[in-house]
């Protein structure tokens, strides 16, 4: 008896693989820990989460409305992906002391915000592509890495 | 003999951090020159200074008595009264004694094996004292050890004194607790402080004694520098060897030559720029001034007076390929120092920067000019096109032109025969440039200690910002240090003035201030509040300009000009 309820349900079992739309629908919602998280499930998973437009939607579904031809900046100086983590995310939270992972989504940005993460972004492709990889820049070959003047956002702030 | 002490002295300089075991608490004095006395113990080093003081006051100088070796060793660190003694009595800041106080008392908690010692020794000679240092700040500046206690056999032994030099004792000794004495009260407190104030007075003194141009003095007071320096952690220790080394290089004659390698500076610069916010924050509020005054405007040309490596103008370009409407039309020129070896530095960097425009759409034209100094330049070479909207952009270059006379003057008219919209100018906000060799020794003081202690927040704890970064952070802020102090006429080019002055200087000119505004300001703390020690850095704004300090300091301040 339980045996057959088992395989009835297997039957009727809805497959998120096989509804992309609804999968991506809940990936949109999704903070970029758990997006993280669902890269590892799958390939199929995997490919999606690094989908420019799920990334794009993190950092920007708070701001109403975006504005007009920065998607074509931000894909030019590397990707959504890259601006929230080099950028958005370090400024969110390092401007949010104590904020939450869940506060830090609720919470609008502001345009300033915007305007800071962008500059720094661009300042960061600056660096990396031109400078780092142009050889000229970076004098007396000191380290391989490019230099990047933002590494100060990656250090927790001592609060 | 002052040979072999102050050698001595040097070999055993070298603190050794490691704890006792009993783990007390070392002082920070003693450890500095070698010996380890727990702080627990100072009280009784203490009770032996004042009976050596006694015991002194009652000796008689005469070559009968025996005397004991100048050059000794100490085998017992606690037996520290010599050098102890000439701290207190603020004698000789060189080491010149010729030898040592001693009394059977100490010998006694001596380690030393053959310890002969009878009543006889209970002399003391008083050393050759012979500095001509004001008392008041001559005191405590020894850092002599190298004073050891020979057991002295014979009377009248002055000649036998030469004992060849025993070997360095261990490290680890613990100072001895059997020690006597009738309770004198008072015990000796040293403590690092009264180091690092007594660092700041020698600094002082010696920059005092260089400019009534007493040498002598001012070369034993380098010297002890030195050895306070040491004694000071972070910050301090390196702006005071800084300070030191701009010293003596006046005093030896050893001026710095002027720094012809641009591309260096340029380096040096980039980590500076990495390390800290400073120059970020002059890049971010020039630009948001330059954003505001290029509204509404569709073809924009950036005249740039401090290229370096272009830092400042990614993030405009960016601004200005958001901003509704669109983005102008860019033209840019640079200007920079000849570059040494055969790179066309100007122009490759302005390529870079038209790679970067065209991958976000902003049409961009660049021109690089070499120049000696922006006084060479000619306001024909710049070619301002009808209808074109000019800024003109200088970020610590301002200062270098006061080095020649009538310079500024020249390249301000230059700027105003341009029409720019707007000029935006970043200087350090200090005063170093005045006529007083002391003053301005101390402004810089004061004002690359600030400078210094903000860099030591900035550094990592958890490493990302890379220490060779800060180290050479602090390697391009001690290069103007040296040329602050060290140089002189067309030589010192960092001649920098407070904001008050150039406010001055620039209305003489023929400009009016342009306020910053709350964009700006905005911009700016934010920016200020991502750095880690963000809580030290502070953004005032100063009736439309806008000034970055640590903590109550400024530290550098960005103004907006336009034509009257």
């Amino acid at each position: 008896m339980a045996l057959a309820n088992v395989f009835e349900k297997r039957a009727n079992k809805f497959c998120i693989n096989d509804n992309m739309d609804v999968l991506i629908e809940i990936l949109k919602r999704l903070d970029d820990r758990s997006l993280g998280v669902a890269a590892c499930v799958c390939r199929l998973w995997c490919g999606l989460t690094r989908n420019d437009s799920l990334w794009e939607h993190l950092c920007f579904r708070h701001l109403s409305p975006p504005q007009e031809g920065v998607r074509t900046v931000v894909l030019a100086l590397g990707g959504y992906r890259r601006l929230y983590m080099v950028c958005v995310k370090p400024v969110l939270s390092r401007l949010r002391v104590g904020g939450a992972a869940a506060e830090l989504e609720r919470r609008v940005w502001t345009r300033h915000e915007v305007e800071l993460s962008l500059s720094l972004f661009c300042v960061d492709y600056y660096e990396r592509v031109l400078i780092g990889g142009g050889g000229g820049g970076r004098l007396g070959g000191d380290s391989a890495a490019p230099p990047s003047s933002l590494m100060f956002l990656c250090k927790a702030v001592n609060v | 003999m002052n040979q072999e002490i102050y050698s001595k002295a040097k070999m055993w300089s070298c603190p050794d951090q490691a704890d006792d075991d009993a783990g007390g608490v070392e002082d920070e004095l003693f450890a500095v020159l070698g010996y380890k006395v727990k702080s627990s113990d100072m009280a009784e080093v203490a009770q032996k200074i004042q009976q050596l003081e006694q015991v002194m006051g009652s000796v008689q100088q005469d070559g009968g008595l025996p005397q004991l070796a100048s050059d000794t060793v100490h085998y017992n660190p606690s037996d520290l009264s010599s050098w102890l003694e000439s701290m207190i009595t603020g004698l000789n800041p060189i080491p010149e004694f010729d030898s040592s106080a001693s009394s059977d008392l100490f010998l006694d908690s001596s380690t030393i094996t053959s310890l002969d010692n009878t009543s006889s020794s209970s002399s003391v000679v008083n050393s050759r004292a012979q500095m001509v240092v004001d008392s008041d700040f001559g005191s405590d500046l020894i850092a002599i050890p190298g004073k050891a206690v020979y057991p002295s056999n014979g009377i009248g032994n002055s000649n036998s004194i030469h004992q060849p030099p025993p070997p360095p004792p261990p490290k680890k000794l613990k100072a001895s607790s059997d020690d006597l004495h009738s309770g004198f009260a008072r015990p000796v407190l040293v403590d690092s402080q009264e180091n690092g104030i007594r660092l700041v007075h020698t600094l002082m003194a010696c920059a005092e004694a260089v400019q009534q141009d007493n040498f002598k003095l001012a070369e034993a007071l380098v010297k002890n520098i030195g050895f306070l320096a040491v004694s000071q952690a972070g910050a301090m220790r390196k702006v005071a060897t800084y300070f030191a080394e701009a010293l003596a290089r006046i005093i030896y004659r050893l001026y710095p030559a002027n720094p012809q390698d641009s591309a260096f500076t340029d380096m040096l610069q980039m980590h500076f720029y990495e390390t800290c916010p400073y120059l970020k924050f002059a890049h971010f509020t020039a630009n948001q001034a330059i954003l505001e005054a290029f509204a509404g405007k569709s073809r924009v040309h950036v005249i740039d007076f401090s290229m370096k490596q272009g830092m400042q103008w990614p993030a405009l370009l960016q601004a200005l390929a958001l901003r509704p409407g669109g983005p102008p039309s860019f033209r840019l020129t640079g200007i920079g120092p000849p570059s040494h070896d055969n790179t066309d530095h100007l122009q490759e960097v302005g390529w870079k920067l038209a790679q970067l425009a065209e991958t976000i759409n902003v049409e961009f034209e660049y021109r690089g000019f070499v120049a000696n100094s922006l006084a060479d330049l000619d306001a024909s070479m710049f070619d301002i096109r009808e209808g074109e909207t000019v800024a003109v952009n200088s970020i610590f270059e301002l200062h270098q032109l006061l080095a020649r006379p009538g310079a500024i003057e020249k390249v301000l008219q230059l700027v105003k025969g341009l029409k720019p919209e707007i000029l935006t100018v970043v200087e350090q906000e200090a005063n170093h440039n005045g006529n007083v060799f002391l003053d301005r020794f101390s402004e810089s003081l004061h004002y690359y200690s600030t400078l210094f202690d903000s860099l030591e927040s900035c550094g990592g704890g958890d490493g990302l910002v890379s220490d060779h970064d800060k180290v050479m952070s602090e390697v391009y802020l001690g290069r103007q240090i040296c040329n602050v102090v060290a140089c002189e006429g067309v030589d010192r080019v960092e001649r920098h003035e407070s904001l008050g002055q150039w406010r001055s200087r620039l209305g003489m000119a023929g400009f009016e201030a342009v306020h910053l505004g709350s964009n700006a300001y905005k911009q700016a703390s934010m920016l200020l509040a991502l750095f880690a020690g963000g809580d030290g850095y502070r953004v005032e704004e100063n009736n439309g300009c806008l000034m970055l300090g640590w903590h109550t300091r400024p530290l550098i301040a960005t103004s907006a000009w336009k034509l009257k």
